[in-house]
């Protein structure tokens, strides 16, 4: 690809013009519930969920899947917000949201395969969070969900040479970051960091956005960089990935994110992959169902 | 007030929570026997104890966990479980995603690193091949792949199984509709003969395969299977206590070549049990690898 193609293509990204904008109600939602929990009014939060029917819709949804603890029906976001708490709440309005920048009507490739795929590396991110001692597992979550915005980014700005790349990936079985650089001459992280960044997202935010696939590359937040970027390999390894196998082996111990993580999660050293790796099992068949429902709600 | 009603339901079974005995069940039959369980399984894990326990005449999970684990009935009955969990798992193409792990990524990987080499042969050992549908499941997948990957080699398959009767019945290669529902029209015509109502095995299939009695506590035995690239061994190690495990695991390792690969069964892991094979994740399917370094020498 020649220079001037791929400056234009950074350009287009640049302009996020035809990027979908995050629900209004997301933002205060967000501000509202960093506060400390003790001073949170609950009728306040459901009050701010409540604004976006459709956005309410979807939460319910999800706070009756077993993925966010929930195993008794809750039909009202009042009920689901006692029974789950503030911080899942946060975890499931986010969610959400997310779910309503992929792109409406005729894509070039299935967002619903990306969105299974970014909601499995959430919840596979907070739960390896809390078997390793990662001190923050909701932050975890977050940074799995948001992870790949740079492919929505692509998906909405640029899906024809998005598409080629896709193309590429699927044929030859290798990882999709890999056919970007390729064909488009950057990747989903080049492109996840320039969205977040106009996005104003945090910096440890930013930074999983950008090198998730090296994490070697992050200037700070590595140990989030490194969780997530162990996380999302393990997905694409188990059939969480983007609808097609890569095919290639894999030892967790020898990449480059099991080194940077170990220095912060000691218990990483003696960890059970392969258990890890069979419970999966059991999210996978959860994230589809839930995925095709949302999808459905929002449509 | 304001409240916001589910707009749509989903016609579904209701759900409800593992029970914690289940759960407890679960994670002693992973400790114990390697093989696990996962959530959605365990359902299924919860019929197999209710089966067990109509058997034993128990009528609690917790009950049932104190049968596995502090009465003297305590190993044959974990042994019972583990038949009632692993039941009915021996049919062609059983595991498809370990199958196209193995020939998509861990042959291309043999075939790469030989590309200099003249030995251009492959040794596979289906270790505990029951009645011999897994080792004509390899027999008939690495055919296909001689016109392919595996263009210019040859292969053979060393099939071996504790039970005599299982040996006699791989022998012979007749399977009902059970064993074959998983064969394609195509296959089943490329591979199979009618018998009666049955299939029997074509010679070609058989001509790559050779099946003997193994028990692979016999250290004699063991030491003289030598040379291979691949050892299946699926749902076998999961009967043997942590001592035997070991041994055997031993010998597995002493019985591959540099780099070779041992596979177990769906959800059977060798965590705390041996340190030198090193788990690798292909896709959804995982396997133990001899060493990581390139394969060099047969």
């Amino acid at each position: 690809m020649s220079d001037e193609r791929q400056q234009r293509l950074r350009q287009r990204l640049e302009a996020l013009e035809e990027m979908p904008t995050i629900p209004v109600v997301l933002v205060p939602l967000l501000r509202y519930l960093e506060q400390p929990l003790d001073i949170l009014d609950l009728q306040q939060v459901v009050d701010l969920i409540s604004q976006d029917k459709s956005l309410a819709a979807q939460c319910l949804h999800m706070a009756n899947s077993p993925l966010y603890g929930r195993w008794t029906p809750v039909d009202n976001i009042r009920n689901a917000v006692i029974a789950l708490g503030m911080q899942r709440m946060r975890d499931i309005a986010v969610s959400c949201s997310v779910l309503t920048l992929m792109p409406r009507g005729r894509t070039s490739v299935d967002p619903i395969v990306f969105w299974e795929h970014s909601l499995g590396c959430a919840l596979v991110c907070r739960q390896f969070a809390q078997k390793i001692g990662f001190p923050d597992p909701a932050k975890a979550y977050l940074a799995g969900l948001l992870h790949d915005i740079g492919v929505v980014a692509e998906l909405c700005v640029v899906p024809q040479e998005f598409r080629v790349a896709f193309d590429l990936a699927r044929s030859q079985g290798i990882p999709l970051h890999e056919a970007e650089a390729t064909t488009l001459g950057l990747t989903h992280c080049d492109s996840g960091k320039i969205v977040a960044e106009k996005w104003h997202l945090t910096d440890d935010l930013v930074a999983v956005a950008g090198c998730h696939h090296d994490p070697h590359t992050a200037q700070m937040h590595r140990d989030l960089v490194a969780l997530v970027s162990l996380s999302d390999l393990l997905c694409r390894m188990s059939g969480l990935g983007y609808g097609y196998a890569e095919e290639c082996q894999v030892n967790f111990a020898e990449e480059p994110g099991f080194a940077l993580l170990l220095e912060e999660c000691p218990a990483l050293r003696t960890f059970d992959w392969a258990r890890f790796t069979f419970e999966l099992e059991a999210y996978m068949e959860e994230v589809h169902h839930l995925v095709r429902l949302l999808y459905r709600v929002s449509q | 007030m304001t409240t916001t009603a589910v707009s749509q339901r989903t016609p579904e079974a209701p759900r409800r929570p593992p029970s914690p005995q289940l759960v407890q069940i679960r994670d002693l039959v992973y400790q114990v026997a390697g093989i696990f369980q996962p959530d959605n399984k365990l359902r299924h894990l919860e019929d197999r104890c209710q089966k067990r326990m109509q058997a034993l005449g128990v009528a609690t999970l917790r009950e049932y966990y104190d049968c596995l684990t502090v009465r003297p009935i305590r190993q044959a009955e974990l042994v019972s479980l583990l038949n009632e969990i692993t039941i009915g798992e021996t049919f062609f193409f059983r595991n498809q995603p370990q199958l196209d792990a193995l020939r998509n990524v861990v042959l291309t990987r043999i075939v790469e690193a030989r590309k200099k080499m003249s030995l251009r042969h492959l040794r596979i050992w289906s270790a505990g091949c029951s009645t011999g549908e897994e080792p004509y499941t390899l027999s008939i997948m690495l055919m296909e792949e001689l016109a392919r990957r595996l263009q210019g080699w040859t292969f053979e398959i060393v099939a071996t199984d504790l039970n005599e009767h299982s040996v006699a019945h791989a022998k012979a290669g007749v399977y009902g509709n059970y064993s074959t529902r998983n064969l394609t029209p195509q296959i089943t015509q490329k591979y199979f003969s009618p018998v009666g109502e049955n299939l029997q095995v074509n010679t070609q299939v058989k001509t790559h395969v050779s099946i003997t009695r193994v028990n692979f506590l016999d250290d004699a035995r063991m030491v003289f299977l030598k040379g291979f690239d691949v050892i299946m061994c699926c749902n076998v190690l999961i009967y043997f206590d942590v001592q035997s495990k070991r041994r055997v695991i031993q010998h597995f390792y002493n019985n591959l070549l540099a780099h070779g690969y041992l596979f177990l069964g769906h959800s059977e892991s060798l965590y705390g049990v041996n340190d030198d094979f090193r788990l690798v994740h292909l896709p959804s399917a995982t396997a133990y690898v001899k060493s990581e370094e390139r394969l060099v020498t047969r």
